[in-house]
């Protein structure tokens, strides 16, 4: 057996805690959010909703609307020729034709000179509804004679996966124990502060540009141009500042940048479309709620030799990325342990509500809560201690889990140790309870899009001397732009604060999947890397060809053997005027070799992966069920840590955001309606219920990402969940299995009663 | 839409009269927004003694403009009206509690605001006077009319001031709260309760809960059955099931169940009198003070 060779090292950047400049603008509140933005002449879109949740549109009047004096445009669905689009699957359209199918469905938009006369304007308009029956419950919409919702998806099935992996019959036979239960897990909303918002402006010259902050603007750009049937090279996406993504922001809302555009396109001015708060909830897309019924089969001494998995997701009414996260939710939990045997099901099940889509790892949090709750199950019933149960089950360096993902760096059983540890797991405090729990989590798919496995980047040497990286991969408060300066400056042997990252525009930045799968610092590093490396390469040619002579670069100092020293500067001038006006610029193209996998989604999937091990230490009230999260602490091996104050960042960050999800966070919905859409009832943790973070890098050189590293966007929220789940059950002698974990829930399972509905 | 500071009583009472029922008066007007707005308003902030606190024969007198903020902080609230104190400390943000009043919290009449149901226990009264130039004083638990309605037209009528017997001598008074997170949440239930122990003995409880009825509630039965009892681990377990039986509550799918409602009105009671009587006690001069 490898053992880990994760140990503490020197950051990759010189500064430990790097900050690059434009950190500024956003914290003295200059940068300039969608929210902001505005043009001259500019119009204000609004849309209609549908206050049905399945329903057919038998007629729309819009004739009072459009002669309200300063209504440009009124859209329907039955005024456009766009076919059917999606992410996933293609099961929407921009404007509903002829049915709704979820409180909130988008019915007409309409484009005025102010947002209360395009506010009258949607009440002047009158739509002939007829209500058809209606489904909640995915187990319903399962069910035969239940309302169907789409004719192309029979049986309410958006996506389904049966799977199997080894002999899972033959191990439940064997076994020694088999622990199971059922666990659900609510449809939970990114959360991030900023609505989304869209200004979509169109002419002859320049074709269409949208305004808005994206995590992926080149895949929000290519299916623009599909539903508008506009050339590629004519849509264009420009960003502001981001007011948070957490995986939200990928695809962002497609709704509104397709209806923006059509009001541009229609008026000729620019229209801004921006969600309000409560639209952010009712029809913006949270991620997949699960229902998870799990179970494992283990022998005496510890040793997993099976699990098996039915699971049930629940899309809403449309699919967005909802097959992705319920994807990655059956499978990528399984790579944590060396599983000889996995038996999954799951069904994505179309109903009539809110549709999702995607936050923050994935789905990867919601299998961890179940299969971390199923490891202290069975460790409590085989009386090992939790930490030994995993350490004996853990994945290795060089293992081939039993998905076939190929792992290459790995430091998880250091990861628990050191958790465990930290957080005082030899000497537990007297009425606290404690859980550990880990994770794995990929680091760029190499199946997210086939063809676009990697990244490029340009390296610009600008006059001055300074260095300008063109990107793809974005940036919104994570610390990408600030870790790529850090790299190229490494590569360049240049000071980081001499680099500007830029990624904003589509129309100067090299094409990019985007801000997901944790592929920025890895795949979208090691670009960054070759591009800096590239222009080193061309700078000392350069410096060596204007003073004839040998010339090695250290420390931003182009030395001569002469002795005399060249700046950037010299070298960049000379390349300008030899070319007569071209910078000086440097390529770089990572392109990793073609995944390998087969129909079942057997293989490495992707370039390396990230591991982490979570910790937490809680308290129970046992009067009233109230939990005090004290402690946590996040383990993670992220391979070389290249800023460690970006790093931390992520990790308080990401824990918050799992503490939301285990404690607080959850949609309610009272049929179809969502019932908590706004910051009062949507609870997200506040400052003051936050424990202490700890964050430990365990670290590992991962040959894959640029100097050793891999990625820790998402991993960060991923253990969160089974840590305290598995602490709140230490403390409280009992377990839920129901997330969030409320006051109210724990007082139920302490007190031994039976369900409250 | 207009907006008047006024800076003497009779101007905000000129100004109110002369508006005929579309004006209306704010103060930190924090939850205005979350209504609709009216056509003009009075700010009350400027009023000469509108954020006062004073206390003159065993009466405490309180601006009703006073803050969250600055009553939670007033030295003479946390000794001598402790309950006020940490209520308004349980409100809101500290944003919040910056501008948001005493007044604001009564008249504006939400079934579990933190202060209100403080000043119910403390036993405060509201000195109100309107547009005709009547005045009158009300017990605070007496101005709600229905959920979010107060008996107050604040087209019409200004809270000027709220009057609270200072707590003596072997008096004692505590608030607290069930929330499901620690700040920006209203709470599942809030009590409060006002106490005087003479020889090691309940006398005059008061004991109020909320969201149980419009108004923050008194427990009668609970407050009778504690006179005369001492208290002790068995009080409060009687207090627990009295508390607890005394109310009918509703369950709320944006909450919770009534049952855990119920329980926690229970867990809330006995835990308040306990607090408060520590108080009191300590102000007895009892554990060898």
């Amino acid at each position: 057996m490898k053992t880990d060779t994760g140990t503490v090292k020197v950051p990759i950047g010189e500064e430990k805690d790097f900050q690059s400049a434009e950190i500024w603008a956003r914290v003295t509140g200059k940068a300039v959010y969608g929210s902001d933005f505005s043009l001259p002449g500019m119009l204000y879109g609004k849309i209609l909703r549908s206050p049905y949740p399945h329903a057919l549109v038998k007629n729309i009047d819009i004739s009072g609307a459009e002669s309200l004096p300063g209504v440009r445009a009124v859209l329907t669905g039955a005024g456009l020729q766009c076919k059917k689009y999606g992410i996933a699957v293609d099961d929407e359209l921009p404007l509903a034709l002829e049915k709704v199918r979820y409180i909130g469905d988008e019915v007409a938009a309409v484009a005025a000179v102010d947002p209360e006369t395009a506010e009258r304007a949607l009440e002047a308009i009158s739509v002939g509804y007829e209500n058809l029956p209606a489904v909640y419950d995915p187990d319903k919409a399962l069910e035969e004679g239940a309302p169907q919702l789409h004719e192309d998806f029979p049986g309410n099935t958006a996506w389904q996966r049966d799977l199997r992996r080894g002999n899972p019959d033959a191990a439940f036979k064997e076994a020694d124990l088999v622990v199971e239960n059922k666990f659900t897990i609510p449809a939970v909303h990114p959360a991030y502060l900023e609505p989304i918002s869209c200004v979509a402006v169109y002419d002859p010259y320049n074709g269409l540009i949208l305004h808005t902050a994206l995590q992926s603007p080149d895949s929000v750009r290519a299916i623009v141009a599909r539903v508008l049937e506009m050339p590629l090279s004519r849509v264009r996406v420009i960003g502001p500042a981001m007011g948070g993504g957490f995986g939200g922001r990928v695809y962002g809302n497609l709704k509104l940048y397709i209806i923006s555009s059509l009001l541009a396109v229609k008026t000729g001015r620019p229209v801004k479309l921006e969600l309000t708060r409560e639209e952010e909830f009712t029809v913006g897309r949270p991620m997949v709620s699960a229902s998870i019924k799990m179970r494992m089969a283990l022998r005496r001494d510890g040793k997993i030799l099976a699990r098996e998995a039915d699971i049930i997701t629940d899309n809403g009414a449309y699919s967005a990325q909802a097959p992705w996260v319920s994807k990655t939710l059956s499978e990528r939990n399984d790579s944590v342990y060396r599983l000889p045997a996995v038996r999954t099901r799951l069904r994505l099940v179309y109903t009539n509500k809110v549709p999702t889509a995607q936050y923050r790892a994935y789905g990867n949090q919601a299998a961890n809560f179940a299969t971390e709750s199923l490891m202290d199950m069975a460790a409590g019933e085989l009386g090992i201690d939790p930490l030994e149960l995993r350490l004996r089950n853990c994945t290795r360096e060089g293992d081939t889990t039993v998905h076939g993902l190929q792992i290459e760096s790995c430091a998880l059983s250091s990861c628990l140790q050191e958790a465990a540890k930290e957080i005082g797991w030899g000497s537990k405090k007297e009425g606290r309870g404690y859980g550990l729990s880990a994770a794995i989590h990929a680091n760029g798919s190499l199946v997210f899009d086939k063809n676009f496995r990697g990244s490029s980047a340009l390296a610009r040497l600008e006059l001055d001397g300074r260095v300008t990286i063109f990107t793809g991969e974005q940036d919104y408060g994570q610390g990408t732009h600030a870790a790529f300066a850090l790299i190229a400056a490494r590569a360049l042997d240049l000071d980081p604060q001499l680099i500007t990252v830029q990624s904003g525009d589509t129309l100067s930045s090299p094409y990019s999947t985007g801000a997901l799968a944790m592929r920025q610092t890895t795949i979208g590093g090691r670009a960054v890397q070759l591009a800096a490396r590239d222009l080193r390469e061309k700078i000392t040619r350069l410096a060596a060809e204007l003073s004839g002579q040998q010339v090695a670069l250290e420390k931003d100092i182009l030395a001569g053997t002469s002795g005399v020293p060249r700046d950037f500067a010299a070298v960049a001038y000379y390349y300008h005027t030899l070319t007569s006006g071209l910078n000086l610029t440097g390529e770089g193209k990572f392109v990793p070799g073609p995944a390998d996998y087969d129909e079942s989604g057997y293989g490495n999937i992707s370039l390396t992966y990230s591991f982490a091990a979570h910790a937490a230490e809680v308290e129970i009230d046992r009067a009233t069920g109230a939990l005090t999260v004290h402690r946590l602490v996040a383990a993670h091996d992220s391979g070389r840590i290249v800023n460690y104050r970006s790093a931390c960042g992520q990790v308080y960050g990401g824990v918050t955001q799992g503490i939301g999800m285990s404690c607080y966070e959850g949609y309610l919905f009272d049929g179809g309606r969502v019932a908590n859409p706004s910051f009062a009832d949507y609870r997200i943790p506040t400052s003051l219920d936050v424990p202490e973070i700890v964050p430990l890098f365990i670290e590992t050189e991962d040959p894959a990402g640029p100097y050793g590293s891999k990625g820790i966007g998402e991993i960060v929220m991923v253990p969160v969940l089974g840590a305290i789940a598995n602490a709140v059950a230490d403390a409280a002698g009992a377990r839920v299995t129901d997330l969030p974990l409320t006051a109210e829930k724990i007082y139920e399972a302490l007190a031994g009663w039976e369900c409250a509905d | 839409m207009s907006y008047l500071v006024a800076t003497s009583l009779e101007e905000a009472l000129t100004y109110l009269r002369d508006s005929g029922g579309r004006a209306r008066v704010v103060a930190g007007a924090t939850d205005l927004y979350l209504k609709d707005l009216p056509h003009s308003l009075v700010d009350l902030s400027a009023l000469p003694g509108a954020s006062v606190i004073e206390e003159a024969d065993g009466l405490i007198t309180l601006g009703a403009c006073l803050t969250h903020a600055s009553a939670a902080s007033s030295i003479l609230i946390l000794s001598r009206a402790t309950a006020l104190a940490e209520g308004c400390m349980a409100i809101g943000s500290p944003q919040i509690r910056n501008i948001a009043t005493l007044g604001g919290n009564v008249v504006n009449a939400a079934p579990a605001a933190d202060a209100a149901v403080a000043l119910v226990a403390l036993g405060a009264s509201a000195v109100l006077v309107d547009t005709g130039g009547r005045s009158r004083e009300e017990a605070v638990e007496d101005l709600y009319v229905i959920f979010n309605r107060s008996a107050v037209d604040s087209t019409s009528e200004i809270l000027l001031k709220l009057t609270i017997k200072s707590c003596g001598t072997g008096e004692g008074s505590a608030f607290t709260r069930f929330a499901p997170r620690r700040a920006l949440s209203l709470p599942l239930v809030n009590a409060a309760a006002r106490v005087r122990i003479e020889n090691g003995c309940f006398r005059e409880v008061r004991l109020v809960v909320a969201p149980v009825k419009p108004a923050p509630t008194r427990l009668l039965q609970t407050e009778a059955m504690l006179e005369g009892m001492a208290p002790c681990e068995e009080t409060w377990r009687l207090v627990e099931r009295a508390a607890s039986e005394e109310v009918e509550v509703r369950s709320s799918l944006l909450r919770c169940s009534a049952r855990y409602r119920n329980h926690l009105v229970g867990v809330l009671a006995a835990r308040v009198l306990q607090a408060a009587s520590e108080r009191a006690r300590e102000e007895e001069g009892v554990d060898g003070r």
